[in-house]
């Protein structure tokens, strides 16, 4: 058998081979993998050995295993974090509710004028620090699927964080409730992380995806 | 971080290589102790792209076949230098527990 039939026939072999890779896969790099197994064989060549076909079907198994467009390590990352917010922003609910009777009395003694602006402040923190934890969660989950909405939003709640700390520290919180203080503050930061890892040039890449090169 | 993942990485650092070259450079690095299989490689490299570890770089058309090229990118460098460094100091602290001395490890 000359040459060119033997390697026509290793190439069957490896294509009924390659067939069992997600097709996705198969569109992208079936002619890739392919010239790297024909350039891999040895010379004269003419059936896929039993370790590379074993080799080939464990790759194929284990993309079809993978969980489909599984999100890269920045987002699941900031998905993690977001988590961690929605933990901290009920960790602002307990502090508020375990401190408020503390603040009230604080401040009654020392500056009763001030009290029904920072009681307005606390009421509205508590009323804010379910639909923030909700709000979290709602968005590591749209994140984890590569929503792009879901960038923004986050961006846009980074603002609103960004916006209530100002105002807190304008409105000397700091005095009075320092620890709801604090927790917005690990709130910000958190925020701020996750911004930084959502549009992370990877995360992009799997938001956005960019068309394959042209070959 | 899986030994394949890091000798890739590894052959990527120091410029872009297609596949056939990676499995190569990767049998070289190991001293001929570890020898990729396509079937691994490909695996390795959907997921390093997948994490933003890997890019392509570009593509080549050889012999009428598909030739592509990747490349280390920047977070890639980043998590090939933190890992070495791991594996640097855990190989150390070994060879210092196994020999306290100083002298050679038999």
């Amino acid at each position: 058998m000359s040459e060119q039939a033997d390697q026509a026939r290793l190439e069957r072999g490896y294509r009924r081979l390659l067939a069992c890779y997600p097709a996705s896969f198969r569109r992208d790099s079936e002619e890739e993998i392919l010239a790297v197994l024909l350039d891999s064989a040895q010379a004269g060549q003419r059936r896929v050995g039993l370790a590379e076909s074993a080799d080939l079907i464990r790759g194929a198994v284990r993309m079809r295993l993978r969980p489909p467009g599984r999100p890269p390590r920045a987002l699941r990352s900031a998905a993690r974090l977001m988590c961690l917010a929605a933990a901290v922003e009920l960790g602002c609910l307990i502090t508020i509710a375990v401190t408020f009777s503390s603040v009230r009395l604080d401040i009654l003694r020392h500056d009763p004028a001030h009290w029904p602006a920072v009681a307005a402040q606390i009421i509205i923190d508590a009323a804010a620090a379910p639909l923030g934890m909700a709000l979290w969660l709602f968005l590591a989950r749209a994140v984890c699927r590569g929503q792009d909405w879901a960038r923004l939003v986050s961006g846009a709640l980074f603002c609103l964080l960004s916006a209530k700390l100002i105002a807190a520290l304008a409105d000397h919180a700091g005095a009075y409730a320092r620890a709801d203080l604090v927790a917005g503050g690990v709130l910000w930061v958190l925020a701020l992380a996750v911004l930084a890892l959502i549009f992370s040039r990877p995360a992009t890449r799997y938001i956005q995806p960019q068309p394959q090169l042209s070959r | 971080m899986q030994e394949a993942t890091f000798l890739i990485l590894t052959a990527l650092a120091d410029g872009s290589q297609h596949g056939y070259g990676i499995i190569s450079d990767v049998g070289e690095i190991s001293g001929g102790r570890v020898r990729l299989r396509a079937g691994t490689l490909y695996t390795a490299l959907d997921r390093l792209r997948i994490d933003g570890l890997i890019e392509v770089d570009r593509e080549e058309a050889v012999d009428g076949r598909l030739r592509r090229y990747y490349r280390i990118t920047p977070d890639g460098s980043r998590r090939l230098a933190t890992e070495a460094s791991r594996l640097h100091a855990n190989a150390t602290a070994a060879l210092t527990r196994l020999n306290p001395a100083g002298g050679a490890v038999t």
